[in-house]
């Protein structure tokens, strides 16, 4: 399967599906090894949430970002993930843009854990070019799909 | 076409991440974890409270400013069933926290923390604009009274930079990563958005 890569004339469509997928496991995974009071104070910053809904987000939301990441690199239900991964990014520039509207005291956005932050109007402007390329990439399946275990089970499939 | 391999191939790959994120957080979890002895720490309450508080602190965090006036008011409201233990974690954004964490150690060296914390604490929203915080935190000391011979050799000695480092990395290693973090009867809270209902619910729970 890596070998595709190599042979690849235009891979930048399976690799872009590649380093978005690797964005959400990483952001995913460094929210997941550490203890989720840290990402539960990060939500409660943000002050959209009540507080029992902030609670299961901050237990739910990163397994989310780690497993659509995996998914996403791997090239597993690659449509369906790319649709979950652009509703996830369109639901955190939401989280931003009231938090840049309400003026709230955050500088760091916490969204990959403790490993780096940025802020609020850095990380809308990465949200966004990242859900355009995700966005544009909904409509390149095929190319997307290169390199993917969705096509590798399909054609073991159809063998 | 059959999804049942796909279905299989799906299951087998959310298995082995489970097992990886499970996997670091055990290892991550049986790294030694040395904690500081009660002498370093800086306590106030009971020692036998049923309520006992570690706090992982930044002298510079607004949020600590505020968890620390709320909990003013709650252990003078229940003054013998929360004991208070504050621990250094200055963060790297703020750029006078280090330097207040070292007065403040110095205070408590000379048996004056508490009131050095508090007069910091409410005075934060000034200090923490300025440039330079040393004629702030020098004008604390000398309202509550240290001897400034002894604050002087307290400052320049190691011992408490170690001290606060020790802080640090013991909070780093028990997963602090943003201040004020709490361990309430060794249960991590992070915040008074998430202190204040765990406080209100072991304070029920004693008057049962």
């Amino acid at each position: 399967m890596f070998d595709c890569l190599r042979k690849l004339k235009n891979s930048r469509y399976p690799l872009s599906r590649i380093m978005i997928g690797g964005l959400f496991v990483v952001s995913g995974f460094e929210k997941l090894v550490g203890p989720y009071q840290n990402f539960l104070y990060v939500i409660q910053n943000y002050s959209f949430l009540p507080f029992f809904l902030g609670e299961i987000a901050a237990r739910l939301l990163p397994w989310s970002e780690f497993f659509l990441g995996i998914f996403l690199v791997l090239g597993l239900w690659t449509k369906w993930t790319l649709r979950a991964v652009m509703a996830l990014l369109l639901m955190f520039m939401g989280v931003v843009i009231q938090a840049l509207i309400r003026q709230l005291p955050i500088t760091e956005c916490g969204c990959f854990g403790g490993l780096i932050s940025f802020p609020l109007p850095v990380i809308l402007a990465l949200d966004t070019t990242v859900f355009v390329f995700a966005w544009f990439l909904s409509f390149r399946m095929e190319e997307a799909e290169r390199c993917s275990l969705d096509r590798y089970l399909a054609r073991n499939e159809s063998a | 076409m059959s999804q049942q391999p796909k279905i299989k191939v799906t299951l087998l790959i959310i298995a082995f991440s489970l097992a990886v994120v499970y996997g670091v957080k055990f290892f991550l979890g049986i790294m030694p974890q040395n904690t500081l002895s009660s002498g370093q720490t800086r306590a106030k309450g009971d020692k036998g409270a049923a309520i006992q508080i570690t706090e992982f602190i930044d002298l510079e965090c607004p949020a600590c400013a505020r968890g620390a006036e709320y909990l003013g008011r709650i252990m003078a409201e229940h003054p013998a069933e929360i004991r208070l233990e504050l621990k250094y974690f200055p963060l790297p954004s703020h750029r006078h926290g280090f330097l207040a964490a070292r007065y403040a150690e110095c205070a408590a060296r000379q048996g004056k923390f508490w009131p050095f914390h508090d007069a910091l604490i409410a005075r934060q929203p000034n200090w923490s604009r300025l440039t330079d915080a040393t004629p702030a935190f020098a004008l604390i000391a000398k309202e509550i009274l240290l001897d400034p011979g002894r604050l002087e050799v307290c400052l320049n000695d190691k011992s408490v930079d170690a001290l606060i480092q020790e802080s640090h990395l013991e909070g780093e290693r028990r997963g602090v990563k943003s201040t004020p973090t709490y361990y309430v009867n060794g249960k991590m809270v992070v915040g008074l958005q998430s202190l204040e209902p765990e406080l209100v619910r072991l304070l029920a729970e004693i008057k049962k």
